[in-house]
Formats: structure tokens, C-alpha cells, sequence
């Protein structure tokens, strides 16, 4: 197991248009931190998860990976490489061969007025990489056979309008694989399509990077997904990393109440018996603007556990073993030993982890106090 | 919200398609604002839908979007209409106000609201019943409202033009119906921009309500949203349909939206009733082959071990529908009888209507032994190879998380799961279902 990708504490600030006035009166520039500082690690051959609603920063982490955005500050190291300043089309030939991106809309991605061949083909031109083009054809033919669109000789001729949505998504799985990436950063991949057919693409991502060694970024605002997809999930709120571990510890023992609350939402086709809505913590409001990050731990307006350190100190990233870590007052260390752990504050976590077998044991914190 | 009707629900969660109670509905319809339209039957049934049939017009053929869906809303109940695009799920909604487009037509069945057939009128005659009987909260909130018209002022409109009310009183009713579903009143002159994707979405909810309707159809009111948010609209709409006494139809690709909400289910399948029932009771124990996938399909975080079901192939041309039933190319299950003869809806002791040949007519409805096994065994030769991709690879991500390498089952490791077609996938049984906390 090494180490594929690194963010350290990358930021990403995006200034805001000001107007005359403002600039008259010299008013200070404002900016929106879209991503405000992330340490982030990616495994080579692993999963990643990033979750978060709109406006946590986490399709910016994503398109600063593939340097579509450029990074206020921070360094992203790529295979050992700094990659940080690597810019303009030719410094990024080898790096955006290697690094690959699905984004979420199928139906937008594709050029109407391209056939699939053509859409799989180009970036194997542009980057001139295979320059014959009875071999390019080949690429193109296997890459549409992996991402299962096959027999892919009946594909590669027809437009995307002759496509069902899954069908489209997988011709965009094949864009991507035809650069045979190692890291694939895919942004909501399966979010347009419906249930059915997202099972079935999230199968195929996971058959690819077996077969293909490939390393995921998945970026959803659905936990379900994350939690079935990756091994790891790192849940974002307002530009910062709010909770990171290996997938079930971050379901099964959420140590953010942020993470407990978006748990206690996430959809389940369980017809709900008499009690369990009401364990459900719905936050009031929505992610609040990126321009105006409260101070203090930034989700302390919307915490239900909220409590006075968290109103003027930010939490930084406490272990609470596993490799799971939790940007929480409540996570650290101190406090749990005095027993204001998580699942015995919030009700509902405490319910959920009386569903949940002893399967899984929890570092610390663990029996919800009666 | 300690009201009588959610008390009522609550304590019968598990009653077999609770037949509501008459008083329910005459409770309900006591609370309308408008006395009924002068031609409404009083004991008539709220909506009652038969035999539909929706057809799209193509120089290709004739689609056949919606062929044949019958079903029935009581007053104040949520009936959730589910299948995966291109059911005919919308379009059964739209046919029911006649909101077609022009290629579209019905050409059979009835739609008669307390009594009084929707389907054979015209625009004018269908005016006394659009918005002020059946609203409408469409798919897509960042699209469905004018961009350079004031909120206020698109929340207005139907009052003013439908109930007659002036410019002013249409106004304070904007600011009611915003206050209603939760945006702060002096919102009534943001523009659409100027509203974040879920204050979008209470506003179209918002003017689904002005005219204080009976139904309120809302087409995939969630899918664009955040989970938190899709959660806020839930509860908002749980708290209309108490508050309001609303009946509402929720048409939606997704079961947790339904399962969330709904009373009772309708599961859609190639413009056709697969199979419908008390949520409790389908989702429970569902029945049809298709029904049973979609739930299988569904990730959910409170099952154990990560199994998920494909369903191969996609749905069927509704120009040419295979003949039989319309799920048997798809189905593991599908017989002889399937080919070619169409399975009739037929409705069992607890109140599910189906239709399989699984479950024949004359049947208690019992799970017939080729489902109760899982996997598709020798009672089905025709079937062929099995179909089934149970998807554990949640669970051998699990067995090699143990071994302590996450690295490790990136490679050979997981190749297994291809390999195990024929493995019972848990979610199939009811009982494997992860029990929940009471």
C-alpha cells in the first residue's frame, strides 16, 4: 500500500466581484473559501469517498486534483512528484494522462453532434499519444468493451442521443479509461442516473479497478453511495474535512455530530415503524455561504451539540483511533474520557448504534449512557 | 401536529392497506376551504383513476407511456408512484389534469375526481379543476420557475387568476403560503436566483398550495436536492399534508423518498401497475420479481453487508413492449406463460394488487418457493443462465479491511464477485433484512 495522492492543507479562495462603490470606498476584497484548508491522503488502489452537501468545497478538491482550478495555497504531490505548480498544456500532458475525470452529467458531457468513437478517441489526440490510427481505433474499441458497452463495434458508430442515460455514463467511464489513468476523479457519477442503474455502474467502477489497478476519488453528496463505493469517506462541510476513517467507522460510529446528522437522513427504503422518524436529526438550514464561514468551528450555527469553545475555537482533526478522525471538541481526547461522547449527546446516534450489531466494536465513547 | 388523522396513522402502521375509514375522509373533507364542485358526488371516492391509457404520438409509432394503470386516492392519504424513468410514472401525473404534450393523448379509461370524469374534458372544462383541485409541484425546481418574475408574484398568479382574488390579496397570500412552508415572508419580492435549491423547492410547494387544493402531485420534488434538504422538504410536506389535510401523489425513482412518506406505494413498470400495496406491507414483503429488485437495488446504509442487486438490461421500447409480460426479458423468474400471455392485476387478502404470473389469481399470494430461494433453482428451467449479480463487494472489502490491507483487495481479491453469480443475495429473503431499532 503506498501513497498515490496528497493535499496539504490546500485552499481554495475564489475573490468576489466587487462593485464600484466598494471599490471606491476601498473596502477589503472578499473572498469565498470554497476549500479553506485539506490534508487529504489517497491510498493507491483505494476508494476514496468524499461526501458533502452543495457548497462544501468538494467538487473544487476535486477539480483542483485535476487542475482544472488552481489552489490558492497548499501542495497536491502526485506520485511522490510536486504537482502543485505544474501548469499549461504541455507540464500537464503526462500528469492529466494519468489523472482522469467522470463528471456527473451524463447528458451534458457527451457533444451531441460526436459520434462515441470520436468522443473516446479524442484525448488520445489531443495529447497525441497514439498517433496510428488503426491502433487508436483499438483503444478506443477496448476501453468501450470495459466500461461494458458491448459488443463495442455496435457502440463506437452510434451519437449519444441514441444512448440510454446509463449507457451514456458508461461512454464516459470509457473516455476516461481510454487514457488508462491511475486515478480516476469522479464527480457524482451515478447521482443523474436512476437506482437500478446505479448499482450497476458502481459495480462496474469497482471491477475496473481491480482489473485495471485503478484509484478512485469518488465525490457524492449521498452517503448510501459513499458507503457502498468506497473504503474510506471524508465527510466536508463549508471547505474543511469535518470527519475522515474507513467507511463503517465513519457510518456506524459517527464521531461529528455533522456526520451523525447526515447518518440519521440518509435514505433507507425501510417503511419507518412508529419512533424511528423521529430519530432523525434534520439540521435547520442549509451549508451557509462560503463567503461568511462562521467563526469557531464552522458548524457550530447549525450543531446540536454545540457548546461555548465551539463559538470561538476551531477544532482541528482529533484521532479517535482506526485511522478515524473527527474535527470535533467533542472528539478530543479530553472530552470523551469526561464523558461527552458523541452517541450518548445525540439521541439518535445512540438509537442507531442499538440497531447496529456488536459487529463492530467502537474505539472509546462506545456505550450510550443510559 | 397532535392531530386526530396522524394519531390514526401512526397507531396502524401495520394494517393491510388500511381500507381509511370513512370518517377520515369526511373528517378530511370537512377541512376544504371551497365547497365541492357543484357536480361532485359527496360520497364518491376523492380520486379514483381507471384503465388509463396515455399515448405519445412519434413518427416512429405510437408509444404507449402509460397502458392500463388503475388506482384509487382517499382523502388525505400519500400514495407514491415509483419506477425507473420512462415508466410512464409522469405521465400518468400529467394525464390526470390533462398536462400533456401535444403528441400526447389519452385514448381510453377514466379519471373522476369526487365523481366527476376528468379525462373526456376539454381545456376550459378542466380550468374549474387545474390548481385549485389537483396542483402540481414539478420536477426540477432550478427550472420550473420563471427566472425574471418575483417569487411573490409567480405565488400570486394562480390566486388571482383562479380564485379571482385582486393583485393585493393575491400578494399577502404569497406571503402566507412562503411563511407556511418555512422562507421568511419578505422573500415575496427575491427573484428565483436569489434562492438557494431548497427555498426554490418550498416556493414551488408554496404554489402548489395557493389555491388550497385536494391533491397535490409532486414529481420527483427531491431528486436535485442535498440529503439534508431532500430531509426539510420531506418533514414539510408531512406537516402539509397533516396540517392541510392534502392528499398528495409523490411520483419518484427513489423508494426511501416513498417509504419516507407515502401510505401506500404504486410500483410502475413499462406503463403498467407491477405491483401496489401498502408501503408497509410491499416494502416489507414485496412480491413482484421487479419490485423486489428495485429494493434490493437500493443502497442502504443500515443494511448489514453490502448486497446490492442489478437489474440486467434496461427498460423496455414502448413502441413495441414485448408481448407477455412486460418484465420478462428482465425477469430471473420469467416462465413460458410469461412470453406470452399478460399477466392480470390481481388483488390479494392484504390489500396488494400485483400482477405476475408468480402469483396466480387463484394463489394466497404466498411467496412461491423459486423467490423464497433466492436464487433462481430448478423450478424455473427457462430462465436460463442465472441473471443475478448479487454485488457483495462491500463484504469482501469488509474481509480484506480485516486482514488489515485496504490495498490488498484492490487486486485478485475482488475479482471474486463476478465469479459468485449464484450466491442468494440477502436482501431477496424479507427476513434477512436488517432488523430495526424499535
Amino acid at each position: 500500500m503506498s501513497e498515490l495522492l496528497r493535499l496539504e492543507d490546500l485552499q481554495v479562495h475564489f475573490p468576489i466581484r466587487s462593485g464600484f462603490a466598494e471599490m471606491v470606498r476601498r473596502k477589503p476584497q472578499r473572498f469565498v473559501r470554497a476549500v479553506d484548508g485539506i490534508d487529504l491522503v489517497i491510498q493507491r488502489g483505494e476508494v476514496l469517498g468524499l461526501v458533502g452537501e452543495s457548497g462544501s468545497g468538494k467538487t473544487t478538491t476535486g477539480r483542483v486534483i485535476v487542475k482544472l482550478t488552481k489552489q490558492t495555497a497548499g501542495r497536491i504531490v502526485f506520485d511522490d512528484d510536486d504537482v502543485s505548480g505544474l501548469w499549461g498544456q504541455r507540464a500537464l500532458r503526462d500528469y492529466r494522462r494519468r489523472v482522469q475525470l467522470i463528471f456527473q452529467d451524463p447528458y451534458e458531457t457527451l457533444n451531441p453532434k460526436q459520434t462515441i468513437h470520436d468522443f473516446v478517441a479524442e484525448p488520445l489526440m489531443v495529447n497525441d499519444l497514439v498517433p496510428a490510427a488503426g491502433e487508436r481505433e483499438t483503444r478506443v474499441l477496448q476501453a468501450l468493451d470495459s466500461a461494458g458497452l458491448r459488443p463495442a463495434t455496435d457502440f463506437a458508430f452510434r451519437y449519444p442521443h441514441e444512448l440510454s442515460g446509463g449507457q451514456r455514463q458508461r461512454v464516459v467511464i470509457a473516455g476516461a479509461l481510454v487514457m488508462d489513468p491511475e486515478l480516476v476523479v469522479a464527480d457524482e457519477p451515478v447521482s443523474m442516473l436512476d437506482v437500478s442503474i446505479r448499482t450497476e455502474l458502481l459495480h462496474l467502477m469497482l471491477d475496473l479497478r481491480a482489473e485495471r489497478h485503478l484509484t478512485y476519488l469518488f465525490i457524492t453528496h449521498d452517503l448510501a453511495v459513499a458507503w457502498v463505493i468506497a473504503d474510506r469517506i471524508a465527510v466536508m462541510y463549508l471547505g474543511k474535512i469535518m470527519e475522515i476513517g474507513p467507511a463503517d467507522g465513519v457510518i456506524r460510529s459517527a464521531h461529528h455530530p455533522y456526520t451523525a446528522a447526515l447518518v440519521s437522513v440518509a435514505p433507507t427504503p425501510e417503511p419507518p415503524d412508529a419512533g424511528t422518524r423521529a430519530s432523525r436529526t434534520i439540521l435547520v438550514g442549509e451549508t451557509p455561504d462560503a463567503a461568511h464561514v462562521p467563526p469557531g468551528c464552522r458548524f457550530h450555527p447549525r450543531c446540536p451539540l454545540a457548546f461555548g469553545r465551539c463559538r470561538t475555537e476551531e477544532p482541528p482533526l482529533f484521532d479517535v483511533g482506526d485511522g478515524h478522525q473527527a474535527a470535533c471538541w467533542l472528539a478530543e481526547p479530553g472530552a470523551r474520557a469526561e464523558g461527552q461522547s458523541l452517541p450518548a449527546a445525540g439521541a439518535e446516534a445512540a438509537a442507531r448504534e442499538g440497531a447496529v450489531p456488536a459487529a463492530s466494536p467502537r474505539p472509546g465513547s462506545a456505550a450510550p449512557t443510559p | 401536529m397532535s392531530e386526530p388523522l396522524e394519531a390514526g396513522l401512526a397507531s396502524t402502521p401495520s394494517l393491510p392497506s388500511a381500507p381509511a375509514l370513512p370518517t377520515r375522509d369526511a373528517e378530511v373533507r370537512g377541512r376544504r376551504r371551497w365547497p365541492l364542485p357543484k357536480q361532485a358526488d359527496p360520497n364518491a371516492p376523492l380520486l379514483v383513476v381507471e384503465d388509463l391509457k396515455t399515448y405519445f404520438s412519434l413518427e416512429s409509432g405510437t408509444v404507449r407511456a402509460v397502458d392500463g394503470v388503475s388506482f384509487t386516492l382517499r382523502d388525505g392519504e400519500a400514495l407514491g408512484i415509483a419506477g425507473e424513468s420512462g415508466c410512464g410514472k409522469t405521465t400518468t401525473a400529467l394525464s390526470l389534469i390533462k398536462l400533456l404534450p401535444a403528441n400526447a393523448r389519452i385514448v381510453g379509461g377514466s379519471v373522476r375526481l369526487f365523481g366527476i370524469e376528468l379525462a373526456t374534458r376539454d381545456e376550459k372544462g378542466l380550468r374549474r379543476y387545474r390548481w385549485r383541485e389537483i396542483s402540481m409541484v414539478f420536477q426540477g425546481a432550478m427550472n420550473a420557475l420563471n427566472p425574471v418574475q418575483r417569487v411573490g408574484d409567480q405565488i400570486a398568479e394562480p390566486v388571482v387568476e383562479r380564485l379571482g382574488l385582486s393583485r393585493d390579496e393575491g400578494m399577502k397570500r404569497a406571503v402566507e403560503l412562503l411563511e407556511l412552508v418555512g422562507i421568511p415572508g419578505d422573500r415575496v419580492r427575491a427573484y428565483p436566483h436569489e434562492l438557494s435549491g431548497g427555498m426554490r423547492q418550498r416556493a414551488m410547494i408554496a404554489m402548489a398550495l395557493a389555491c388550497y387544493p385536494a391533491i397535490v402531485i409532486g414529481d420527483e420534488p427531491t431528486t436535485a436536492l442535498d440529503v439534508m434538504v431532500q430531509a426539510q422538504i420531506l418533514e414539510l410536506l408531512e406537516r402539509l399534508r397533516h396540517e392541510l389535510g392534502l392528499s398528495l401523489i409523490l411520483i419518484t425513482h427513489d423508494l426511501s423518498v416513498i417509504a419516507e412518506t407515502c401510505d401506500r406505494v404504486l410500483v410502475m413498470y413499462a406503463g403498467k401497475v407491477a405491483e401496489e400495496g401498502a408501503v408497509a406491507t410491499v416494502f416489507r414483503n414485496p412480491r413482484h420479481p421487479y419490485t423486489r429488485k428495485l429494493l434490493a437495488a437500493f443502497p442502504d446504509i443500515e443494511a448489514d453487508r453490502r448486497t446490492l442487486a442489478v437489474i440486467p438490461g434496461s427498460p423496455p421500447d414502448l413502441r413495441t413492449p414485448p408481448p407477455g409480460c412486460r418484465f420478462h426479458p428482465r425477469c430471473e423468474f420469467a416462465m413460458e406463460l410469461c412470453r406470452t400471455e399478460v399477466p392480470r392485476e390481481t388483488t390479494f387478502a392484504d390489500g396488494v394488487r400485483l400482477a405476475c404470473h408468480l402469483y396466480p389469481p387463484g394463489s394466497d399470494g404466498s411467496l412461491p418457493a423459486a423467490l423464497a430461494g433466492g436464487a433462481s433453482g430448478g423450478a424455473t428451467p427457462a430462465a436460463g443462465p442465472p441473471q443475478t449479480d448479487a454485488l457483495s463487494f462491500r463484504q469482501l472489502a469488509d474481509e480484506a479491511l480485516a486482514e488489515g490491507a485496504p490495498g490488498h483487495f484492490a487486486g485478485a481479491d475482488h475479482g471474486l464477485a463476478p465469479q459468485r453469480p449464484n450466491e442468494p443475495s440477502p436482501p431477496l429473503t424479507p427476513d434477512a433484512r436488517p432488523e430495526r431499532e424499535r
